[in-house]
C-alpha cells in the first residue's frame, strides 16, 4: 500500500491535472461565446464562472499545500474549427468532458474526503452542463452512463 | 483568435484536455487484496459497494416500472434505462463477495406523472452513489462519482 506521502503527490499531481483542465475551459467557454448569437450566451457565461470558480478553488488549495499551480498556457490549439453553433456546443461538449476525466482521476487518486467532494459536485455538474451541450451540438446520445471514465 | 494565431499551442483534446483519461482506473475496481499491487478494500467499503449494488438494481427496476407506466417515456429514453444497466454491470464488476439484492421502488409510478416519478429515483440513486463515493478509495471510488455524475446526466434529461 502506498504511503501517505506518496498518496498526497498522487493526489496533488491529478488535482494540477484538473487545474490544467479548468485552465483549458474557462479559455475554451470564451470560444464557444464568441462563436453563438448574444442571445445564446447565457449558459456560456453560467458554464465559464462555474470553471472559473472550480479552477480558483483548485489554485488556492494547491497553494495551501505548498505547491506552485500552474496558470493558463500561453495558447491552445482547438481540436477542430468552430465555425458555428454547432461547433461551439461540440467545443463545449469536449471541454466538459476533458474536465469529467481530470475530475474522475482526482476521485480516484484523492485522499482527503474535502477533496473528493469538490471532485464529485465538479463532475456532476459539468455533466449536467455537457448533457445540454450534448443536445444542442445534435449529438444522438445526449448522456452518459460513466462520464469521464473510459472504457473497460 | 484563430487556432494558426497561436503561439506554442496545446491541443485540447489531447494534451489538455483529454490527457487526464482515467484508463486503467477500472481494470483495478473489485479488488479485495493489495497482495499483487492492487487496492485493498475493507470490510465496511465492500458492505457499502455491495449496498451500491443493490441500489442500482432498484433503479433499473425504476425505470423498467416507469417505462411500463408511460411507453412515450420510454421511447424517449430508451438509452437511460441501457446505461442504467450498464452502471449496474459495472458496478457487479467492482462489487466482491455476496450481496443483498436490490428491492423493488418504494411505490409505484403514478400513470401520469411517470416521468417526475422516475427523476426522483434517479436523484435518490445518485445522491447515494455519492455520498458513497466519498466512503470509497481508488477505482471504486473513481466508478461510484462517475456513475452518480452520469446519473445527474439523467436527472437533467428527465426534467
Amino acid at each position: 500500500m502506498a504511503d501517505e506521502s506518496t498518496e498526497t503527490t498522487e493526489e496533488n499531481g491529478a488535482l494540477a491535472d484538473a487545474l490544467a483542465a479548468e485552465h483549458a475551459a474557462v479559455w475554451g467557454y470564451g470560444v464557444v461565446g464568441a462563436a453563438l448569437p448574444s442571445g445564446q450566451r447565457a449558459p456560456v457565461a453560467a458554464a465559464e464562472n462555474a470553471h472559473r470558480d472550480v479552477r480558483d478553488q483548485l489554485a488556492a488549495l494547491l497553494t495551501e499545500r505548498g505547491e506552485d499551480p500552474a496558470g493558463p498556457e500561453g495558447g491552445y490549439a482547438l481540436p477542430f474549427p468552430v465555425l458555428s453553433a454547432v461547433d461551439a456546443a461540440a467545443l463545449a461538449v469536449t471541454l466538459e468532458d476533458g474536465a469529467a476525466s481530470a475530475w474522475v482521476r482526482v476521485l480516484a487518486r484523492g485522499v482527503d474526503r474535502p477533496v473528493r467532494e469538490l471532485a464529485m459536485a465538479a463532475l456532476g455538474a459539468g455533466e449536467v452542463r455537457a448533457v445540454s451541450w450534448r443536445t444542442a451540438a445534435g449529438q444522438t446520445s445526449t448522456t452518459r452512463a460513466l462520464p469521464g471514465l473510459s472504457a473497460p | 483568435m484563430p487556432p494558426t494565431a497561436l503561439s506554442g499551442p496545446r491541443t485540447f483534446t489531447r494534451r489538455t484536455l483529454l490527457a487526464v483519461s482515467a484508463v486503467g482506473l477500472v481494470a483495478v475496481a473489485g479488488c479485495t487484496s493489495s497482495d499483487d499491487g492492487q487496492e485493498a478494500i475493507t470490510s465496511e467499503q465492500a458492505d457499502e459497494l455491495a449496498g451500491q449494488v443493490a441500489v442500482q438494481e432498484t433503479l433499473v427496476a425504476a425505470y423498467e416500472l416507469a417505462f411500463q407506466a408511460d411507453p412515450a417515456l420510454a421511447a424517449a429514453a430508451a438509452e437511460l434505462v441501457t446505461q442504467a444497466g450498464e452502471q449496474l454491470d459495472r458496478l457487479r464488476a467492482a462489487a466482491p463477495g455476496d450481496r443483498p439484492a436490490g428491492a423493488a421502488p418504494a411505490d409505484a409510478p403514478p400513470v401520469v406523472g411517470a416521468q417526475e416519478w422516475l427523476r426522483a429515483q434517479v436523484a435518490a440513486a445518485a445522491t447515494s452513489h455519492a455520498a458513497a463515493c466519498l466512503d470509497q478509495t481508488g477505482a471504486r471510488a473513481a466508478l461510484l462519482g462517475s456513475i452518480a455524475a452520469g446519473l445527474r446526466g439523467h436527472e437533467a434529461l428527465l426534467a
